[in-house]
């Protein structure tokens, strides 16, 4: 697939107010972003995520790397390289609160050399996507942040370019607008044929909307894969199993020499041992162990885990060296 | 056509914002009116009534003028420091058009709704006083254009130096008293006061509209000097702006949140 977006070993830091000392925000930051593809930015606050963003909008210079957009380097051509970028940052605050719904979408266009003309079509679509209608004439204090937060993404859509950011774009959303944002968002990416990245610390938002994931966190990538990949790589080898019988000291001693880190309730009729494959022993051994009493086995469960747990272990350094290291 | 859709965009937004902070707008306009009653006030009673009507006729001028620079240069240092608050800012510098392009449709809106304003206020004041000023469009007009080109210039330096300076408030108090010594002073004082932004201009104007002078009296050199400033002034205050935005990108200063 043909590359829309390259970033190169992104270094950025900032100045720490009245002082000298210098913060590391972004330090080894490289990926590529394909032409139509949603990637998730994810990463805990403090990460990098809204400064990586920024750097890729041309609002921030980076202190060394690079940054191609189709091809053009943002800073050497700055604003060539903006009209392929349009994003939405952090917060709702971006638009101007003194004008209506529709007189932002007017004015951001304007200032991107549009007429009200050339967008009426387009407003008046998107005005309807987002649910917008019937408040095109309201005072932006007037609005929900909610709808705020759509009307910042209506804004985005506008500009019409063929890569748009988004930097959390459900933080601070109650949980039914977050919701509406994300099935908008969802719906965008169905309709329109944009390329798109959003960030969030959020791994249910990611999960839901995004084919691949760069995972960041204090400023470097920790991996970069697929969401299914990610899931499927935590996914497969923790099981929960339900015992029809308690187990005998033995099967305890057993157990404890070959999964070490097992979990095990007893109960006179429903005993349950959790075990993690990925740490330790095999499959085969848990079951030579179970049949040294012919311990009934009730069930075997994969153990789900969400997204958010992997990330956690992620972050925490654990299973490194499994992850697809980032390119 | 893209530079036309930019500066119509600006336009509409300046005027709707008028118009919703209607109670503002009338409230500075009061302001305005009823301080030059009192400079009105004060010449008419306590002044010598010898000279009483050209130091009347020089307020009127003086006044309006100080009053044009405040809204331009003035305004686009709180409205920077505003928009890098709110976000809108870093929105505006996303635009490929370039963030100095919209800056300069900003300013050619503000002072053209403005002027607008201005003209009213000039009414007024000649009503109140019944000091009837030499209204000559046709000398005034290039004078005007070639001063506010200077005006912009300034008023660029200011937008740049508001982005990147975070205590800037103060100074713009400050630039209030600053602008009105610039309106007030007699270019009489000394010859060198001409090649400070905007000082010949008002004194030009000042001798139109009091002393009646009219363009075929107005010397090559004067224009020379006017047409000097306005390439200097703009050159410079977009330079300045230029390398703020610069410092700006690298610092991330463009949002102050
Ligand atoms: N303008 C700034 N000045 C100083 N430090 C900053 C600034 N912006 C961000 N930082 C610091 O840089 C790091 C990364 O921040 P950021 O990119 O905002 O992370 P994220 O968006 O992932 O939460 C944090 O430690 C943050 O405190
Ligand atoms: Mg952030």
């Amino acid at each position: 697939m043909e590359s829309i977006i390259e970033v190169q070993n992104l270094k950025k830091s900032y100045r720490k107010r009245k002082s000298k000392e210098y913060v590391k925000a972004v330090s080894e930051v490289s990926f590529t972003v394909n032409r139509g593809e949603i990637l998730g930015l994810l990463g805990p606050n403090g990460a990098g995520k809204t400064t990586t963003i920024k750097m890729i909008c041309g609002l921030l210079t980076p202190d060394s790397g690079s940054i191609k957009i189709n091809g053009i380097d943002n800073k050497d051509k700055r604003l060539k390289a903006l009209r392929h970028i349009s994003a939405v940052l952090e917060g709702n605050r971006n638009l101007y609160w003194r004008l209506t719904v529709k007189e932002n979408l007017e004015y951001f266009a304007g200032n991107r050399g549009l007429s009200r003309r050339d967008v009426s079509v387009q407003v008046e679509e998107l005005l309807v996507k987002f649910n917008l209608k019937g408040k095109e004439n309201e005072l932006v204090n007037r609005l929900s942040r909610g709808m705020q937060q759509k009307l910042a993404i209506a804004v985005a859509m506008l500009a019409d370019s063929e890569v748009i950011l988004l930097d959390e774009p459900t933080l601070g959303l109650d949980v039914e607008t977050g919701y509406e944002v994300r099935e908008i968002l969802k719906a965008l990416v169905r309709d329109y044929n944009r390329t798109i990245i959003i960030s969030s610390h959020d791994m249910d938002v990611i999960q839901n909307i995004c084919e691949r994931t760069v995972i960041i966190n204090q400023g470097k990538i920790i991996t970069d894969d697929k969401v299914e990949n990610l899931l499927r790589l935590f996914d497969v080898r923790a099981y929960t199993v339900e015992l029809g019988d308690s187990l005998s000291e033995q099967q305890e001693q057993l157990l404890l020499q070959k999964f070490p880190q097992h979990e095990y309730t007893k109960d006179a009729l429903k005993s349950m041992l959790s075990i993690d494959l990925a740490k330790s022993g095999e499959i085969y051994e848990l079951f030579d162990i179970l049949k040294l009493n012919n311990t009934p086995v009730e069930a075997i469960d994969r153990k789900t885990i969400n997204f958010e747990q992997i990330f956690l272990k992620i972050v925490k350094g654990e299973k490194q060296d499994a992850l697809a290291k980032p390119s | 056509m893209r530079w036309l859709n930019l500066l119509k965009a600006n336009m509409r937004k300046e005027y709707l914002e008028l118009k919703r902070y209607l109670p503002n707008t009338i409230a500075m306009l009061l302001t305005f009116y009823i301080i030059f009653l009192g400079l009105f006030g004060t010449i008419h009673f306590i002044g010598d009534p010898s000279t009483q009507d050209t130091n009347i006729q020089y307020v009127i001028v003086n006044y309006i003028f100080w009053f044009l620079t405040i809204t331009v240069i003035n305004s686009i240092g709180y409205e920077v420091i505003n928009e890098a608050m709110r976000g809108t800012l870093e929105q505006l510098s996303m635009s490929p058009m370039g963030i100095w392009r919209i800056m300069a449709a900003r300013l050619v809106s503000t002072t053209l709704i403005n002027i607008v304003i201005v003209i009213g206020l000039l009414y007024l004041s000649m009503a109140t006083s019944g000091q009837w000023l030499n209204i000559d469009i046709m000398t005034i007009a290039p004078i005007l254009i070639l001063t506010l080109i200077s005006m912009f210039g300034v008023a660029f330096i200011i937008a740049g130096i508001s982005i990147i300076l975070k205590q800037v408030q103060a100074f713009l108090q400050i630039l209030q008293f600053i602008l009105m010594g610039l309106t007030f002073v007699p270019l009489s004082l000394s010859p060198v006061l001409a090649f400070l932004p905007f000082v010949k201009g008002i004194d030009l104007v000042r001798n139109v509209m009091i002393n009646g002078i009219s363009i075929s009296q107005i010397g090559m050199g004067d224009f020379l000097i006017l047409g000097f400033n306005a390439i200097f002034y703009f050159a410079v205050g977009l330079g300045i702006f230029i390398y703020c935005e610069r410092v700006a990108l690298n610092k991330g200063l463009l949002a102050h949140y």
